[in-house]
């Protein structure tokens, strides 16, 4: 199943409409936080253009599925499992206050989250991980289901293949979202892809491949639910490439010269955020003044987060733990296991 | 008591754990049917079944990564890589990823996996480059590396319950070449811990595996001139036992250390290291190492032979130390 990008794909049409708003909403939240972190820390990945992908694939999962989301624009999956917003912006800047406590940039959280994180250097290992979640669901025979998600590049690592390999003979409840956004940092992907479609990539590991706008949420959406749906029921893995444009640098304060500001231009007007909003208000689903009210919840938690989050201090030294490299049965590692907030978008 | 090999132990210490912990499964390849490499996982596919003792494709990066997931959601995956000289296919999974997990997510995580793998000079000769030290340098890792049968049982149900990636070397030689009364009450041995296997009083000799064999053998040429060697089992290589070594090496004043892997950078180098800043106006004469050259083992058997570190070249490392 192939669809060109553009308006009025028409896929996601039969989702409720509490659904397309709730995608909607999270859309918005992604943005302004992770736009904010970029203001904040020109080291942070810009994901802005993507959150069609972003939303669709991880909005409306069951609370005791995990989500494997990728480096670029992380923080959603984390808010939709009731992540405090000003400990996800004082981890994007090494504040005490972050999750991570400054050992780690900050794809992380609480394991109750059930968030798979970001700790390593490189792409690829995480869909190994991701695997392994689901292939524990598997083993101890429930239907809880994994959603993974990373970025084109990542798909020529060898770990992509093993782990596809892996979840397809295994048949395991995962499903593989490509938040294809054409870019290897600089590189396009016609340099480094001799394929134009990675869904065809799901053929030689038995599985089905599909690629969906990326910029529709709602086709996105509704791919990644009819796949959990399958993954659940026990029929095995699907790859999802969702093609969207990185809209901006590698990393935030990235001038990006690699790329053809009219190309940069015309994808600014496939802005998901813009095209669900006007899919809604034509429906009736939302008016302009909702859509409003909902820009200005969002900007107000966000400024919030933001506010307690530069007031926090860096990450000190008593943070850092130096004797808690290994996991013991003491109580002071255990703390943070059971936190978890109210999922926010609940 | 059973009489047990070495292979029969690390068998009956994985059946403890799977009996009495459904969270325990193992992977890896060729280890139903075929019993594991050198019938290191035999009889568990008949006792276990396919759901516990799970083959897989050749995809080491994906095996360690599936394992590191399961733990995350509750598992205790034991993790079967054939020999160590594919760790290097899974290095990433290894060394980001389990290593750093729950030190990264501030505690958030642990990663209770067991990667078991086999590494030395063997009796088909394949296979046998020693890279366990690449592992006791990243810090989150716990390295262990048996030399007895009760070792290889019980060490095995402590890496199994321990909440942290333990990488768990398994020397080829010993497999089916020792055995020993092994009692019947299986039990977590304590990780992290050196073990005297010989008392002595005029040179510690800390060595690893199959080394440790010789070096007891080296010791007991020795005693008839007249020099006592005491003998630690290094055991563990992270966390790396140095008080046991430092206190045997305040009383004998003078150490070898051996090992089979390459003398470069070895874990030998950082015990000498060690001891020589903890215990530097103790010692009578300075620390000698024995390894193996810096050179890709040979496969020739002469050629092999001349390169592994054996027990003439322990006697003379231990002549030496005793000589100044």
């Amino acid at each position: 199943m192939s669809r060109p990008n553009g308006p009025g794909t028409g896929e996601g049409a039969d989702l409720d409409p509490s659904v397309r708003i709730g995608l909607l909403k999270a859309m918005m939240l992604s943005r302004t936080l992770e736009s904010a972190c970029c203001e904040l820390n020109p080291r942070w990945f810009p994901a802005e253009g993507e959150e069609g992908v972003i939303a669709g694939a991880f909005f409306g999962l069951r609370d005791d599925d995990t989500m494997a989301p990728h480096y670029r624009g992380p923080f959603l999956a984390y808010a939709l499992r009731g992540a405090d917003l000003s400990r996800l912006v004082g981890q994007a800047l090494g504040k005490a206050n972050g999750y991570a406590r400054g050992r780690a940039l900050g794809f992380t959280g609480p394991a109750a989250m059930g968030i798979v994180p970001w700790v390593a250097g490189d792409l690829g290992t995480t869909i190994g991980v991701a695997t392994g979640c689901a292939l524990g669901f598997s083993y101890e025979g429930s239907d809880r289901v994994t959603v993974c998600s990373f970025g084109d590049g990542t798909t020529n690592r060898g770990d992509f293949h093993e782990a596809l390999n892996l979840a397809s003979v295994w048949k395991l409840p995962i499903v593989y979202v490509c938040q294809h956004n054409q870019y290897s940092i600089s590189l396009h992907a016609s340099e480094v892809l001799p394929i134009e479609q990675i869904s065809v990539r799901a053929s030689g590991y038995g599985m089905p491949g599909l690629t969906v706008d990326g910029n529709d949420v709602f086709a996105v959406h509704s791919a990644v639910r009819d796949a959990v749906a399958r993954a659940r029921s026990g029929e095995g893995p699907t790859l999802i490439e969702a093609r969207t444009y990185r809209l901006g640098g590698h990393w935030a304060s990235d001038p990006g010269g690699y790329r053809l500001p009219e190309v940069q231009d015309a994808w600014r007007d496939k802005d998901p955020i813009p095209r669900a909003v006007s899919e809604l208000v034509t429906s009736g689903d939302l008016t302009q003044h909702d859509v409003d009210s909902m820009w200005d919840e969002v900007r107000q938690a966000v400024d919030a987060a933001v506010t307690v989050a530069k007031a926090c201090p860096d990450a000190r030294l008593e943070d850092i733990g130096a004797n808690e490299v290994f996991a013991d049965v003491s109580e002071g590692m255990s703390a943070l296991r059971g936190e978890r907030g109210e999922p926010w978008l609940a | 008591m059973a009489r047990l090999s070495f292979a029969e132990a690390l068998v009956e210490g994985m059946r403890h754990e799977l009996r009495t912990d459904d969270r325990v499964f193992l992977m890896g390849q060729d280890i139903g049917k075929m019993g594991g490499v050198m019938g290191g996982s035999r009889g568990l596919i008949e006792e276990f079944g396919p759901r516990r003792i799970r083959e897989t494709p050749i995809s080491e990066s994906a095996m360690v990564g599936a394992a590191i997931g399961s733990a995350m959601v509750g598992k205790r995956p034991i993790v079967e890589i054939s020999f160590g000289e594919f760790l290097p296919t899974c290095m990433s999974q290894i060394v980001l990823q389990a290593a750093n997990l729950h030190y990264m997510t501030a505690g958030a995580i642990d990663v209770s996996i067991v990667v078991r793998t086999r590494i030395g000079d063997g009796p088909y000769r394949g296979h046998p480059q020693c890279y366990e030290s690449w592992f006791a340098h990243v810090p989150g890792l716990k390295v262990v590396m048996p030399s007895t049968p009760t070792d290889a049982r019980n060490l095995m149900i402590a890496a199994i319950r321990d909440p942290n990636p333990v990488i768990f070397f398994e020397h080829m030689w010993l497999y089916h070449g020792v055995r020993e009364e092994v009692d019947n009450s299986p039990t977590a041995a304590s990780l992290g811990k050196a073990a005297i296997r010989r008392a002595g009083r005029h040179v510690t000799v800390v060595s690893t595996g199959w080394m440790v064999h010789k070096a007891l053998e080296a010791a007991e040429t020795l005693a008839v001139e007249g020099i006592d060697v005491e003998v630690v089992d290094l055991v563990s290589l992270a966390p790396l036992d140095i008080d046991t070594i430092a206190s045997s090496v305040r009383r004998t004043s003078r150490i070898v250390v051996a090992h089979e892997a390459w003398k470069v950078g070895g874990i030998g180098a950082e015990i000498t290291a060690a001891i020589t800043e903890a215990c530097f106006f103790d010692l009578e004469a300075p620390p000698v190492r024995v390894g193996a050259p810096h050179h890709p083992l040979p496969m020739a058997k002469p050629l092999r032979d001349a390169f592994v570190p054996d027990v003439n070249d322990l006697l003379r490392a231990i002549r030496q130390a005793m000589a100044t």
